[in-house]
């Protein structure tokens, strides 16, 4: 493990039972992401991507082997810890955007905060921050069923940025956008870059293949890594 | 509180979701409406009775013959007195007086007025009554359901009774005994003993029955043994008799409200496990989000833990209060008559407020625990999944 890494997946696993049938989904993994990388983890469907940044965020937990973020092994923490871990140190971005759309833009950002035990008035700041840096803050009161699919996604992008995670996960983050708003997004993810934000991108749409701030392109075949392609900090 | 993202948050989904909790809202107050009001009857039922029954007399004594019920002689009330231990003799001339043609009947009870203890037991429903004005002539006091017949069969001032001896007596109707007294003496008519003995055919010696007290409670079982020795045809009735005997009779009607308590019950179960399933398959991506985005099992369980205790709340304040002005406002319309439907008069009772802490807390723990676990089991059943997999 270097020193840098925030990331480490050591001999990761991952295997689904079905009746007799065991469906391994993760197949030995090991990677290593150092702190402020953009790395793009690119696949078809069906090729582990998701499960993986899954279990980097916490969200599942590995059959067999180790994910350390910041030297901390996050397989085994119990449910307390690892909801803290997921609010503090995770930002993540879904494909279908998960909003909820009975509430406004605000209140949907606003979610990851409220175990937080802070004031109003923080919540508040910390929500228009977020909504700006978004570039959604015109929205913020639209309720989000009534937004965009761009705008949808645009607040999933404030809400993730809102407790100022050190790590962003964003799974097929443009699967579900048209070209402009794919681009607008790849925007945004430039910025978040600039600022210093560890990024890791699971998705299978060609526009990240050109990423210009992207370090590094993983490719995922049948749930194993298939080499590195290093782009080298940009 | 008011500064606290959590309770802002929650106070949102509460108002947003309104649609959603207002399904639930409605069928819990007709739940917590039917349950209050069949609890506020019975109790309100119960209390009346209690308080009546206090006044009565702890023991009666009636003579059998035959197997059947004769006249005492009033010579009795001395030999009474003469047991130690007892007090406050009195004799009671009371029957049931028939109209043949409606098969309807009055309970004529005939009272000493001058008699402390007779007095004290109708005090409560004689509060208002001039007894010197009353006792000047042939004056009977009557309840609300032989006011209410009387009237009806255009006898609005008083009633010719045709005695034994085939003589007429006609009474006149003093005054119409308060509402409150109704559970008791809806079909009843009190008049001076004098004109109960002469409306029954019975010679000044003779009575229905004696009544006396036994003011030591450890006395009772001895003064019974010592009466039931006293002559060979009597018949011993006690206090706890009577009360035992109206309880029967409630207990019975009580049943019909048990009944109609299960099936409430039964609903209610139904509505849990529509509830249950409800949340299980409506809330599970919501949970899981919430738990992705960093919440813990107990920050979700808290939010499903007040968001439900608002819905039980409102629908507890709502359904109580509604069963309150029906019951005791309104006079429980169509249930009360589960009660009073087999009665020989018609009968229109007020149910005395009776409201404890008892009361109230059983209705918000039948209602509020289940209710409760039927939402927070399932949530925390999903809560416990890998958000990941609760998503799905």
């Amino acid at each position: 493990m270097t020193e840098n890494a925030i990331i480490t997946i050591e001999n990761l696993n991952k295997h689904f039972k079905s009746g007799d049938l065991l469906s391994k989904v993760l197949k030995d993994i090991n990677l290593e992401i150092e702190r402020g990388e953009c790395i793009v983890l690119k696949g078809v469907s069906g090729s582990g991507k998701t499960t993986l940044l899954s279990i980097m965020g916490g969200l599942d937990r590995p059959s067999s082997g180790k994910v350390l973020v910041e030297g901390e092994s996050i397989s085994k923490l119990p449910d307390l810890h690892i909801s803290h871990f997921r609010a503090q140190k995770i930002g993540m971005i879904f494909q279908h955007f998960n909003l909820f759309d009975h509430l406004t833009a605000t209140e949907n950002v606003m979610i990851p905060l409220i175990p937080a035990r802070l004031s109003m008035d923080e919540v508040d700041q910390k929500v228009h921050s977020s909504l700006k840096l978004a570039n959604i803050s015109h929205k913020a009161e639209s309720t989000a069923g009534r937004l965009s699919g761009g705008e949808k996604q645009r607040v999933a992008i404030a809400r993730a940025l809102v407790s100022d995670p050190a790590i962003i996960l964003c799974d097929e983050p443009t699967a579900n956008l048209d070209r402009d708003n794919s681009l607008k997004f790849i925007e945004i993810l430039g910025q978040l870059h600039e600022m210093g934000k560890t990024i890791v991108v699971a998705t299978h749409d060609p526009l990240f293949d050109t990423l210009s701030f992207a370090n590094r392109v993983v490719p995922m075949e049948d749930g194993s890594l298939v080499g590195s392609i290093s782009k080298g900090l940009q | 509180m008011r500064n606290s993202p959590f309770f802002h948050f929650l106070t949102l989904e509460f108002f947003k979701e309104r649609k959603k909790h207002m399904g639930v809202i409605a069928i819990s107050l007709v739940i917590l409406f039917l349950l209050s009001s069949v609890l506020f009857i019975s109790s309100s039922i119960r209390y009346s009775l209690e308080q009546t029954l206090d006044q009565e007399p702890d023991f009666v004594v009636q003579r059998i013959q035959g197997g059947e019920r004769v006249s005492v002689p009033t010579e009795w009330m001395d030999r009474l007195l003469e047991i130690h231990g007892i007090s406050s003799v009195t004799a009671r001339v009371y029957g049931r007086y028939f109209f043949k043609s409606k098969e309807k009947s009055f309970l004529i009870v005939g009272v000493d007025f001058m008699d402390e203890q007779s007095h004290k037991a109708l005090r409560t429903i004689m509060d208002e009554v001039d007894l010197r004005e009353f006792l000047k002539g042939d004056n009977m006091l009557v309840g609300g359901g032989v006011s209410h017949y009387l009237k009806s069969h255009f006898y609005p001032k008083g009633y010719t009774f045709l005695t034994p001896k085939g003589a007429f007596k006609k009474v006149h109707l003093f005054k119409v005994l308060p509402r409150e007294s109704n559970l008791i003496a809806n079909d009843m008519i009190i008049v001076p003993i004098e004109l109960a003995q002469e409306i029954f055919g019975m010679n000044e010696e003779e009575v229905s029955d004696i009544t006396f007290n036994v003011p030591n409670d450890d006395e009772w079982a001895n003064v019974e043994d010592k009466i039931s020795s006293f002559h060979y045809d009597l018949r011993v009735i006690t206090k706890n008799d009577i009360k035992k005997a109206y309880e029967n009779l409630y207990n019975y009607k009580g049943g019909i409200f048990l009944i109609l308590f299960l099936i409430t019950i039964v609903t209610f179960v139904l509505i849990l496990y529509q509830r249950y399933s409800m949340v299980y398959s409506s809330e599970r991506r919501h949970i899981g989000l919430l738990r992705a985005l960093g919440w813990s099992i107990n920050d979700v369980l808290k939010l499903k833990f007040f968001e439900t205790m608002m819905v039980v709340i409102v629908a507890y304040i709502l359904g109580v209060g509604l069963a309150y002005l029906y019951v005791f406002v309104l006079g429980a319309p169509l249930l009360r008559e589960i009660f009073l439907g087999g009665a020989n008069l018609h009968n229109v009772i007020t149910l005395v407020p009776v409201l404890n802490f008892g009361i109230l807390s059983s209705i918000f723990l039948i209602y509020a625990v289940p209710f409760v676990s039927a939402v927070l089991i399932p949530v925390w059943k999903i809560a416990v999944t890998d958000p990941k997999e609760a998503m799905l």
